[in-house]
């Protein structure tokens, strides 16, 4: 699910960047320093959309360096348990699949899969249903449920079911 | 509030899961002799027969050992199908507490007034909470259920995996980490051997591998794993169902329990008798209290004298306090504790209408200090009274005798009712000499202000005198 929500966070920057610039380059490197990443606690932070507010500057001892407290918003993504997500398949074999959503890796274990889907080896790994009408490889986009996640501290890694109504393949690379 | 449902309840819980608990570990083997399995079974039983009830007592009712009781009580404390207390108490805690059991007139409690000699020890007290077991028996049903249909359907459930060489675990969600990049199984942390999913808890006996046959096998045990569910359990669930509207009968901690019980029975019997333990308050400041019962508010009229004690009973913590005698006027509806005692009421009732000072006198000497100043106060104003009217008549015949006869004659008049005074300051002053027992007998007058004033009137009437 995504949020748009206001962060804070206190940005070093370093005394070269003092001058006529430096609100630029603040907004710069908190960009550079936090799109992509991921907090148990909020998500994937997935772009920042403005700069609230750049609280006053605390210069440190010793190394010059200025403290910025900087409030922004953001959009960030979090996967929840029983969220139904659309995933593009990213590796096949025999344990089940591996899917992306955006950032977050999605795991499903093969006896998560339909029981009339059986996994074939060989160049392209795959799980097919027996009249061949279905097949789940790399780059086919499923829909799928996540029924469990794991959220570390820098870190969210879900597992997810296909084995329910509304489930499975959506699109097929090869047609 | 039917309490009868719940225990039925209660004994199918302890029937249908603690029947097979055991106080002692796993570990050690069980012998005959050692074996207590149902032990649960008869504790929860006899739980449901009693409200709260001291450790020791039922360990004494159900013939055994206080320890292996406290053992299975605090598995069901785990439980959470008892609720259990533990309080430092002396003998007036104890009696409180037998009190209360008492007024419950439980059949199963004998009588154990001076069975302990309790300097100040830690009792356990124990109760069944109903409401929380109603809770936990129907969401340990609720589980047991859905654990049963979710490895019936596959789903929900997170794979786990295992590894055959170092027996290590691990589920699904530690997939990403275990892919190896050269074959197509997940391989251990530990020593690179290659993982097997482990089957599921509930059917992982007689697995073989995740082949169809197996599969269905698993079904079918799970099914029948339901079905038996359904079944034996039924009973349970039924009484679930039933007791589900009714009220739960609840008996508050402890403290809030006693003082109810207590109440209960003193209302019962229609009247406070003086030595209820529960009166003398002290044990409760003694100990600090979670919270009070429920706290009720009764706005008694004065004259209702009975409900006055029964809001006393009920609010427990402060005892009335004793109204000083000086607040007690006639007409005033006191209880006995007001007015500090039993005997000193009838005293006041005897002296306020004997107005006889010599009386009074005798009676005094038997009666404790504040009695007398009390009793003093009484006769006092009585007299003084009777000595203005005294007064006034005097007057009376002052002015008529200054109409109509002489000075000497007056003279004599007030020389008579001076002495007469004289008497009564005399006995005054002995009393009140009594009353203060420090033996000051001349300057009394300077001491009470209202003996004062009435000398300095005699003052007056003496400088009459003196004039005339």
């Amino acid at each position: 699910m995504f949020f748009h929500i206001v962060l804070e966070r206190n940005m070093q920057l370093h005394p070269r960047h003092f001058g006529r610039d430096l609100r630029p380059k603040l907004v710069s490197k908190l960009m550079k320093d936090v799109e992509g990443t991921c907090s148990g606690r909020h998500g994937f932070i997935v772009a920042i959309t403005g700069v609230e507010n750049v609280g006053n500057g605390l210069i440190r001892d010793g190394t010059g360096f200025v403290t910025f407290p900087v409030k922004y918003q953001c959009v960030v993504f979090r996967p929840f348990k029983g969220e139904i997500l659309e995933a593009v398949v990213t590796m096949v074999n025999k344990m089940g699949f591996f899917a992306e959503a955006g950032p977050v890796q999605i795991f499903v274990s093969n006896h998560l899969i339909p029981d009339d889907m059986e996994f074939q080896s060989g160049d392209m790994p795959n799980y097919t249903t027996s009249d061949g009408s279905v097949k789940i490889q790399k780059e086919s986009e499923v829909r799928l449920k996540i029924i469990g996640t794991r959220v570390d501290a820098t870190e969210i890694f879900c597992i997810g079911t296909i084995k329910d109504d509304f489930l499975g393949v959506i699109s097929d690379p090869t047609s | 509030m039917s309490i009868e449902p719940f225990n039925r309840l209660v004994k199918l819980t302890a029937r249908a899961f603690y029947d097979d608990f055991t106080t002692k570990g796993d570990n050690q083997s069980k012998s005959g002799r050692a074996d207590n399995r149902g032990i649960a079974v008869v504790v929860l039983d006899a739980l449901t027969r009693r409200q709260w009830v001291r450790e020791e007592n039922l360990a004494k009712d159900l013939k055994l050992h206080t320890k292996q009781l406290r053992r299975t009580l605090r598995f069901f404390e785990e439980e959470k199908l008892v609720t259990r207390d533990h309080r430092k108490e002396t003998a007036k805690g104890a009696k409180i507490y037998s009190a209360a059991v008492a007024a419950t007139a439980d059949g199963h409690q004998t009588g154990r007034e001076g069975e302990e000699k309790v300097k100040l020890h830690t009792h356990s007290y124990c109760c069944l909470d109903y409401a929380q077991i109603y809770d936990v028996v129907r969401y340990r049903m609720h589980r047991m259920k859905k654990k049963i249909k979710d490895e019936l359907d596959d789903r929900n459930t997170i794979q786990e995996y295992i590894c055959p060489n170092c027996k290590r675990r691990y589920t699904a969600l530690d997939a990403l980490r275990l892919v190896s990049p050269e074959d197509e199984y997940f391989h251990c942390e530990n020593c690179n051997g290659e993982l097997v999913a482990e089957g599921d808890k509930l059917a992982a006996e007689e697995m073989g591998d995740g082949d169809d046959n197996a599969r269905r096998r698993r079904r079918e045990k799970l099914r029948d794993m339901l079905q038996m569910f359904e079944e034996k359990l039924k009973p349970l669930m039924d009484q679930l169902n039933r007791v589900k509207d009714l009220t739960v009968p609840e008996f508050g901690t402890l403290q809030a329990w006693e003082v109810r019980a207590n109440a209960a029975a003193r209302s019962a019997n229609g009247d406070a008798n003086s030595n209820d333990p529960s009166k003398s308050s002290q044990a409760y400041n003694g100990t600090p209290m979670p919270f009070l019962g429920e706290t009720k508010v009764e706005v008694a009229f004065s004259g209702v004298e009975d409900k006055g004690s029964n809001i006393k009973s009920e609010n427990t913590s402060t005892p009335m306090k004793v109204l000083p005698p000086w607040m007690i006027r006639q007409g005033m509806v006191l209880t006995n504790e007001q007015r500090g005692e039993v005997k000193q009421e009838s005293n006041i009732e005897g002296t306020s209408t004997a107005a006889d000072l010599s009386e009074d006198k005798k009676s005094v000497d038997q009666k404790d200090d504040k009695n007398l100043q009390d009793e003093y106060f009484k006769a006092y104003y009585a007299a003084l009274l009777q000595r203005q009217q005294e007064q006034e008549e005097s007057i009376k015949v002052e002015q008529e005798s200054f109409n109509t006869t002489e000075g000497s004659s007056r003279q004599v008049g007030m020389k008579a009712k001076r002495e007469d005074y004289d008497n009564d300051e005399r006995d005054e002053n002995v009393e009140w000499e009594e009353a203060r027992t420090t033996g000051n007998t001349s300057s009394t007058f300077k001491v009470d202000l209202n003996v004062e004033a009435d000398a300095s009137g005699d003052d007056e009437d003496d400088i009459d005198w003196e004039e005339g």
